[in-house]
């Protein structure tokens, strides 16, 4: 059995387990994604109940003897970042994309940086779209998933900003005659390259980026979408 | 455990009840059988004619015996209000505790994307339904102040501004008899976040 001390951490989501006791997916710094049952912390009084909330920065301390562990401690070390309607949404998107693409116990320090700084950045009603992508490419990028994006596949080619490529999940760009269906501009995918994207890029790399999560996610789609289209 | 099937069944059965484990089944069923017969026939059948008569109300999905609940159908009850909750436990809270006097729409749970529940599967197109076709002038969303809650009363938000009907929000804050030491950091931040003027 192992002992995880006072390590930060964000709760993704909580289940109900027994009658008061809560599972809870947390994405902590150093050992990733985790799941800990919280005894008791469905209980009116549980002094968890108002800390085990999604995107609150926490630290907590659990001990690991199986795939599921058992939570010590857990406490808020700042005030939340505030998320409101549409960026409230963006937050629970990634949620899910984390849910969905870390395995559990795999660390992903660097994403977990990427995370904090999303979720800032969303309470700043910064413009959610641009910040999106980047956080999505950098998760794809630790999950083995790396996005070629400034070379076509197979020839190696460098990418034009003027010409269109055909964007193949698993491999990459190709190039293609023209713009049409699942196409994507050359300057669209060297603005996300070099993660700087202006306005008018961000319609078709979000089609880009719903079609290759898509892809490595398989036949079930990501639920937080349905949110977006109200 | 005792070696009469049928007492073992009871016993089993009653701990489909919030709360109730192997120690108090056993108490209550020792209790029913040997002093009070006649309250556990009477819970037996209540229970029988209860689980088999009490559905949805086809308005605002309480639970009612009757087609339409008893709310919806008073004509002493405001039309022009809606109030939206997750369950029927806050339509109870909010009738105990306040003088509301408007209509209800139970959601029957809370946008949590991650537990598969999205607008479909909470049937909110029911709740757009009534908003087209009879609109109220105001819309009180009582979510509860979770992440999940908070979702849901934005995207009702969204739908009720779609049919130009005014939208408000129970305030969330310091609870009253309460010292702000002992808030909890974000409930202090909501509270602040929406100070009102005071006249
Ligand atoms: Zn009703």
């Amino acid at each position: 059995m192992s002992r995880m001390q006072l390590e930060p951490a964000y709760v993704l989501h909580s289940r109900s387990f027994r009658e008061t006791s809560l599972i809870v997916e947390a994405f902590t710094r150093e050992h990733g994604r985790v799941a800990v049952v919280a005894r008791g912390a469905k209980s009116p009084r549980s002094r968890w109940k108002n800390v085990l909330q999604p995107f609150r920065p926490l630290v907590i301390s659990w001990s690991q003897k199986s795939d599921l562990g058992t939570l010590a401690a857990a406490d808020q070390v700042a005030s939340p970042p505030v998320l409101q309607g549409q960026a409230l949404y963006c937050g629970l998107y990634m949620n899910e994309l984390l849910m969905r693409l870390l395995h559990r116990g795999d660390p992903h320090a660097e994403v977990f940086e990427r995370y904090r700084q999303a979720l800032s950045e969303l309470a700043a009603e910064a413009p959610p779209q641009p910040l999106l992508r980047v956080f999505e490419k950098h998760l794809l990028d630790a999950t083995g998933y790396a996005m070629l994006l400034d070379r076509e596949y197979g020839s190696g080619a460098e990418i034009q900003p003027r010409s269109w490529y055909e964007y193949q999940p698993d491999r990459g760009p190709v190039l293609s005659v023209g713009p049409g269906e699942g196409r994507v501009s050359g300057a669209a995918l060297l603005a996300l390259h070099a993660e700087n994207m202006q306005a008018e890029y961000l319609p078709e790399l979000r089609r880009l980026m719903r079609a290759v999560i898509g892809y490595h996610l398989g036949s079930k789609p990501l639920a937080s979408l349905a949110l977006f289209s109200g | 455990m005792s070696s009469e099937p049928l007492l073992n069944q009871l016993i089993e059965s009653l701990r489909c009840l919030p709360g109730v484990g192997p120690k108090s089944a056993q108490r209550m069923a020792l209790h029913l059988l040997e002093r009070n017969r006649e309250g556990g026939l009477q819970l037996a059948s209540v229970l029988v004619e209860a689980m088999g008569k009490i559905g949805r109300c086809k308005q605002c999905r309480d639970l009612t015996e009757m087609e339409t609940c008893a709310v919806c159908v008073s004509p002493r009850r405001d039309q022009t209000l809606l109030c939206v909750v997750e369950s029927p436990v806050d339509v109870l809270a909010i009738e105990q505790a306040t003088a509301y006097n408007g209509r209800y729409f139970v959601l029957l749970g809370r946008l949590s994307p991650l537990d598969g529940i999205g607008p479909a599967e909470l049937g909110l197109d029911q709740l757009a339904e009534r908003l087209e076709q009879d609109a109220p002038e105001e819309m009180i969303i009582a979510t509860n102040p979770t992440v999940e809650g908070e979702a849901t009363s934005f995207y009702l938000q969204r739908m009720a501004q779609k049919h130009n009907i005014r939208v408000t929000r129970i305030a969330h804050g310091v609870p009253l008899g309460g010292e702000l030491e002992y808030t909890d950091q974000s409930t202090l931040a909501h509270a602040f976040g929406s100070r009102r003027l005071v006249d």
